[in-house]
């Protein structure tokens, strides 16, 4: 199958990148780590079932019928992640799994700025592969750029953090900011690669959006569903949509869980349900489903101007 | 997206019994009454379609979440 073809050349690019430091003690092995998880590039699991590592190439050879030269820049996007990942362990403190907690924060932050180098390394090895230097460029000031908001996103959700009235318009801002572009980012680095017209580039990128806030949206409803969420009291769209269309008892038992922490808070079980009851995660599910239904529009569109769009339905089924 | 008019038609099928069960059946002639556009309209009948209405977790609900949650790695 195609996917596994696509892994196995995703693999072998993010190995070659990793060999250099398989002389420093253990380096490499605690790089593999984060890009061994599930849905990253190093998985073992299926790119079948899970072909996002694959995104940026997809979209390459959608338009050019061509991918392996964009191999590099997917696994550069690989390696920000997986360092974002380590980062963000850090920051959390919440994972008796994490590198942080088993190794120390040194040598997890050292884990992480060596696979962000190499992310910036694997940029340059476009060139290698026959890309030309302006497109490289391009390359670069895409990436840091989605990287960069990123990061302002982060900081918004960090700085939001203690405020209660964080409205839709807030949440879909930082969900655009902080994870949805890093999607349009793979996107719109496959149709730079593909050597694609700036409207076609900007059409891809759209699709990146939408399938992105989609992920993110998904991402906040399983925050509910498994729980974690509302262990950290995190106020998400399910929560915001629940606090302004509530009252009476299930206003005051949500405020009590997000609003006003205490020691009488009700348990997750019975916050999940208020969530489901009150049409919470049903406005939630609603909402990813209109953000994958605009992506499936905007295929339609990339279609229409000579696209060949099937395998990025994937991501859409 | 509009989402008050989303989000009004959600507390109405959820708030209101009559409505409840006029969208269980047809659940065109409710999405009649509010003014959403194309798209909004597809996503709340695929997501009907799909799950019917989302009142309690359900191996349809993760199985619908799952593959698209999966990009998701935050940023630090």
């Amino acid at each position: 199958m195609w996917q596994e073809r696509q892994a196995e050349l995703l693999r072998g690019e993010i190995e070659a990148l990793l060999a250099p430091l398989s002389d420093a003690s253990g380096l490499c092995a605690l790089g593999k780590e984060p890009l061994a998880k599930a849905s990253r590039g190093l998985a073992a699991e299926s790119a079948r079932q899970r072909p996002w590592p694959l995104l940026p190439l997809i979209v390459c050879e959608a338009i050019s019928g061509h991918y392996e030269h964009a191999l590099p820049a997917a696994a550069a996007l690989q390696l920000l992640k997986a360092a974002a990942e380590v980062f963000d362990d850090i920051e959390d403190a919440d994972s008796s799994a994490s590198l942080s907690t088993r190794y120390g924060s040194a040598v997890a932050i050292n884990v992480a700025t060596t696979l962000l180098i190499l992310a910036e390394k694997s940029i340059t090895r476009l060139k290698i592969r026959g890309v030309e230097d302006y497109l490289i460029v391009r390359v670069m000031e895409a990436v840091n750029s989605a990287y960069a908001t990123a990061c302002a996103g982060q900081h918004l959700d960090l700085s939001l953090a203690s405020q209660i009235a964080v409205s839709e318009d807030i949440y879909l801002r930082v969900a655009y900011m902080k994870s949805a572009s890093t999607v349009e980012c793979a996107c719109h680095v496959g149709a730079l690669l593909a050597a694609a017209n700036q409207e076609l580039i900007d059409t891809f990128a759209l699709f990146g959006h939408n399938l992105g806030m989609a992920s993110q949206i998904a991402n906040d409803i399983q925050g509910i569903t498994h729980g974690s969420d509302i262990v950290k009291h995190k106020i998400t769209l399910p929560v915001i949509y629940a606090l302004t269309h509530t009252d009476g008892e299930t206003h005051h038992q949500l405020k009590l869980k997000f609003v006003k922490p205490s020691e009488s808070v009700p348990d997750t079980a019975q916050i999940r349900d208020l969530l489901f009851r009150s049409g919470a995660i049903h406005y939630a599910t609603i909402k990813m489903e209109y953000y994958k239904q605009r992506a499936l529009d905007i295929l339609s569109e990339a279609e229409r101007a000579g696209g060949s769009v099937e395998r990025l339905k994937l991501f859409l089924a | 997206m509009k989402s008050q008019t989303v989000q009004e038609l959600v507390k109405k099928v959820f708030g209101d019994e009559k409505t409840k069960r006029q969208f269980m059946s047809n659940p065109d002639s409710v999405l009649a009454r509010f003014a959403l556009t194309e798209q909004e309209k597809r996503a709340v009948l695929k997501t009907h379609a799909k799950l019917g209405l989302v009142t309690s977790n359900s191996q349809q609900l993760e199985a619908a979440i799952d593959p698209t949650a999966i990009w998701h790695a935050p940023i630090p």
